[in-house]
């Protein structure tokens, strides 16, 4: 694994895939890494340790809840959830992000300056 | 870093080794369950993990204090920072730096005089003072009777404790010296909770049962300079007063007696007062005789105001059930600081005063170095803004700034510090030596340091947090645009500097008038006429309980000495008092009742007398206005004689001839046999009050000594010597102590007001010229920013006038906002300092006038710099520029 993909993708961008999954439901650290891989169809190669330090720091800013629960598996988890004010934060950060893609993507895709 | 690791709880630590472990153990059970071994499965899974001891780390931090390299780079920033401004950092810690030393130094003498009066006692904030009070509410001391009573019955209180102050005489006839000592109750000791250093002190019950020897307690410094600290002094005997006393304890080192600001070196008990003071055993046995300090130690869970009604009930109580000599007196309980017998009640309103000052001055120095490192930020808005734009947090540029700030604080704090060592040793300037005769050096000590680290971080906050706040509020776009071009600072910047200037001159207006109000009233203080000459005067007592006189030869050595002086060449009278006017105590008072005259029921009629000796107003030029002076045969074989001041006359005889006129006091009855003008007798700014002389042959009070004074047409210290040889020649083992001329004695009173007031005009200097700097600052900041718009007015035909007229107008207004809010703040606190004034409204136009002068002139001359700047714009130049 290079160095490149190593943290992050770029500032926040693994903080908002966490907390849009979160959206959907309720799961610990295991679960997240497996779903980012699936519904990235793998594209993204995330450092699954990574994941920790992203959820305290959203644990730390009030934007996810954390409690210890029990895996299908059998196993003591602990199970992270969206709160309403992750929720706010996501929805803004999104419709940022989304613009900046646009714009990227349409000199990316142009070329002229 | 494992110590850091402790300042954050376990349980985050636990929590992620959990995870990460549940984590990996479940990714490697499903690469088993895929079909691969159990190695490779956690091998696998902790490749695909990354390096947990990192992650680890970077996980909690988040939850982590700045680390102390991040701490220590700041420091190191900030410092770079500041020796990049060397001016501006140069003259916020000169400000700082006087500002805090000014505050701490007052500290450390209020702490010396009011906050800690009882060094070496445990637990002395709960010891207060029980004072008695007159019918007309005055306070005095408490008789040995009453307090002996308020001790047995008072349920408010642990423990109460009775003191006299005196002066001793140590050693035998050919050599002794005086010292301080109290004369005390038997526990109190007890009730200071002080342990001897050694020995022991004074067993329980000596009080009530009578003493079998005569016992003394001394102090640690005379332990030292008498008996060299050598412990065999235990049990070794002392002449006091000439009566041979054991010594059974010595005190700790820490501990100076129950009088705030003196050193006591003795402590006799009081059951021993007789032996001490043969003719006082009145002492101990008239109640109507209110000699004694009572301090009281505060029961646990009791509070002050439920003690303060204990007292009040019971001693009006007594005052009740003890009859005549009683009447109408009460009783009241006080915080030792407030208290009335000792150094603190003169010098607490200057003290309080000058504090106030202080605080107004540290304000100013806050309010400038918020005001310069403001304009500091705005000169840095590029690089703030690019941090931001980096990525930097906001929460991290205001640690940033406030790290600078209190680099800062703690460069002028540390400099204050050192001056503040300096300055406290000047307490002396308060206090005359005399007065207090071994008043403390105030120590810098650990309660100083923690006051000046409380100013620190104070200044830090209050100077540090809008410049830090307002620094971190930049945008990346608008700094790198704006200020890319030297902008404008920003409107609120702008506004907020204003602010602060207008603020500095309020406060500066504030501290020139309290200074301007002070001055003056001392000035009206001091050309008071206190009714007597004492030019070419001179003064020295004696104490003849010191050497064991009864009366009739005290009598007759007074009598000898002043006849004695009156030959020595060059003076012209001299005579003796037992009180001198103007002396720092009131000196003592007696229940009269006077032929004619029905007082109104609680009236007042313990008056205040001296004394004296025949000449005595000859000497200190009191004019006599009727009658006679006293004469030698004005002695126990005749009828008591008694002078009376004019007030006297008006106040109970209607002004009517007091000539032959009978007053009752000490038992018997006197005939006034003169009037004379009135003197100030206790302080010059006392309204006229009633006052009378009796002969000190016909009442003889030696316990508080006698004081010769002589008159000589040439100067006051040849009188001293000449007092000094006629003790000599009558009795060489008299000690004369306190030899000064009178013009220094009077002076005495005014020395604290005095150097309270040349203090604070000190203060409101400092405040005005530290109000100057910030309007300089300002306007110059506005002039600079504004070049180009100076450029385009003169390019378009602008004269200097109009420019000065554009920076004029700026100063103006904030001059004018600073004038009103300072104008108006002082008024307010007028009402407050309204009764240590005296003879001097606390809204004096003229004060009020030269204060608001005072600072137009100074701020005149701020803008006046800048303004010529603005004046001399080239417009090519300014243009150019951009």
């Amino acid at each position: 694994m290079s160095d490149v993909s190593a943290r992050d993708l770029f500032p926040g961008a693994l903080e908002m895939m966490i907390l849009r999954l979160l959206k959907q439901e309720r799961m610990h650290g295991y679960a997240l890494v497996q779903r980012i891989q699936q519904a990235s169809r793998n594209l993204l190669q995330v450092e699954e340790g990574s994941l920790y330090p992203a959820l305290q720091r959203l644990l730390k800013q009030g934007l996810v809840d954390a409690e210890w629960d029990v895996s299908s598996t059998n196993r003591r988890v602990r199970v992270y959830r969206i709160t309403p004010a992750g929720a706010k934060h996501l929805s803004r950060e999104v419709s940022s992000f989304t613009r900046m893609f646009q714009g990227i993507h349409l000199i990316l895709a142009d070329g002229t300056p | 870093m494992t110590w850091l690791s402790r300042l954050f709880p376990r349980r985050v630590d636990d929590d992620l080794s959990d995870e990460m472990q549940a984590h990996l153990d479940e990714k490697a059970d499903d690469l088993v369950a895929r079909g691969m071994s159990r190695a490779d499965a956690t091998a696998a899974a902790r490749r695909a993990f990354g390096n947990v001891t990192r992650l680890h780390e970077q996980a909690r931090e988040p939850w982590q204090w700045p680390t102390l390299e991040s701490v220590v780079m700041d420091i190191r920033f900030a410092l770079r920072q500041l020796r990049r401004a060397p001016a501006l950092t140069t003259v916020i810690v000169l400000t700082l730096a006087i500002g805090i030393a000014a505050t701490a130094t007052v500290f450390s003498w209020t702490r010396a005089i009011l906050l800690d009066p009882l060094p070496g006692a445990a637990d002395p904030a709960r010891i207060e003072v029980l004072e008695s009070l007159t019918p007309s509410g005055k306070w005095t001391g408490t008789s040995w009777l009453d307090f002996r009573d308020f001790r047995r019955y008072l349920k408010s209180f642990d423990g109460m404790a009775a003191s006299y102050p005196i002066s001793l005489a140590v050693g035998d006839e050919t050599h002794s010296e005086l010292h301080w000592g109290e004369i005390v109750s038997s526990d109190f000791f007890d009730v200071l909770r002080v342990r001897p250093a050694l020995g022991r002190f004074f067993p329980v019950g000596l009080d009530t049962a009578g003493a079998a020897e005569p016992v003394v307690v001394i102090g640690d410094a005379l332990w030292h300079s008498r008996w060299h600290g050598d412990s065999s002094v235990i049990g070794s005997v002392v002449k006091i007063n000439r009566y041979p006393f054991t010594v059974i304890g010595v005190a700790p080192p820490s501990f100076h007696g129950s009088m705030p600001g003196e050193r006591i070196d003795m402590w006799v008990p009081a059951a021993l007062v007789g032996q001490i003071l043969p003719t006082s055993n009145h002492l101990r046995e008239d109640r109507g005789w209110r000699t004694f300090r009572v301090l009281a130690r505060l029961k646990p869970g009791v509070d002050h105001a439920a003690a303060l009604k204990e007292v009040s009930w019971f001693a009006s109580y007594m005052a009740k059930v003890n009859g005549e000599r009683s009447t109408g007196m009460s009783g009241d309980l006080l915080p030792i600081w407030k208290s009335h017998w000792g150094i603190q009640d003169a010098l607490r309103a200057p003290l309080l005063v000058l504090m106030g000052a202080c605080a107004l001055v540290l304000l100013i120095v806050c309010a400038n170095m918020a005001n310069l490192l403001l304009a500091r930020a705005t000169a840095r808005r590029r690089e703030f803004g690019l941090r931001l734009a980096l990525g930097a947090p906001r929460r991290r540029l205001i640690r940033q700034l406030l790290t600078e700030g209190s680099v800062l604080a703690v460069a002028g704090s540390a400099l204050g510090l050192v001056c503040t060592a300096w300055f406290a040793q000047s307490l002396h300037l308060l206090v005359p030596s005399f007065a207090a005769p071994a008043l403390l050096d105030p120590p810098v000590d650990s309660s100083v340091l923690a006051f000046t680290a409380a100013l620190a971080c104070a200044v830090t906050l209050l100077a540090g947090i809008a410049p830090a706040l307002h620094g971190s509020r930049e945008r990346f776009g608008e700094a790198l645009s704006d200020g890319g071009r030297g902008g404008t600072g920003g409107v609120h910047a702008t506004r907020l500097r204003s602010a602060l200037v207008v603020a500095e001159m309020a406060l500066a207006v504030v501290s020139l008038v309290g200074a301007g109000l002070f001055w003056n009233s001392l000035q009206h203080t001091r050309a008071v006429s206190p009714g007597f000459t004492a030019d070419h005067v001179a003064m020295s007592s004696v104490s003849l309980t010191l050497s064991g006189y009864d009366s009739a030869r005290a009598d007759d050595f007074l009598r000898r000495v002043a006849d004695d002086i009156t030959r020595e060449p060059g003076v012209t009278s001299a005579s003796y008092t037992d009180y001198v006017p103007l002396s720092i105590g009131q000196g003592s008072w007696e229940d009269l009742q006077i032929e004619g005259y029905t007082p109104q029921p609680g009236e007042n009629m313990k008056l205040f007398r001296s004394a004296i000796g025949p000449d005595y107003f000859a000497t200190m030029q009191i004019p006599l206005v009727a009658g006679r002076d006293f004469r030698l045969d004005d002695d126990s074989a005749h009828t008591p004689a008694m002078i009376v001041n004019e007030t006297f006359v008006r106040q109970y005889l209607h002004g009517g001839s007091a000539l032959g006129l009978k007053v009752k006091g000490w038992g018997k009855w006197f005939t006034i046999v003169g009037v004379v003008k009135d003197v100030k007798t206790y302080r010059l700014t006392d309204p006229p009050t009633p006052y009378f002389y009796v002969a000190a042959r016909q009442v003889y009070r030696p316990e508080y000594g006698y004081t010769f004074v002589a008159r000589t047409s040439g100067p006051a210290d040849q009188a001293a010597q000449a007092i000094a040889r006629a003790v000599k020649s009558a009795d060489p083992t008299v000690p004369v102590f306190g030899a000064m001329s009178l013009t220094d004695y009077i002076a005495a009173p005014l020395r604290g007001p005095q150097a309270a007031a040349q203090l604070l005009v000190a203060l409101a200097g400092v405040a005005l010229f530290l109000a100057a700097i910030g309007l300089y600052g300002v306007i110059s900041y506005s002039v600079a920013q504004r070049s180009r718009e100076m450029g385009v007015r003169v390019a378009l035909g602008a004269r200097p006038a109009d420019l000065l007229r554009v920076v004029a107008s700026q100063a103006i207004v904030l001059l004018g906002a600073g004038l009103v809010a300072g104008l108006a703040s002082a008024a307010a606190l007028g009402r407050v300092v309204s009764s240590l004034l005296f003879a001097v409204s606390p809204f004096d136009f003229p004060v009020f006038f030269a204060a608001a002068f005072g600072m137009v002139v100074i701020a005149l001359a701020a803008t006046g710099i800048p303004a010529r700047r603005a004046m001399k714009v080239d417009p090519i130049e300014a243009l150019r520029y951009e």
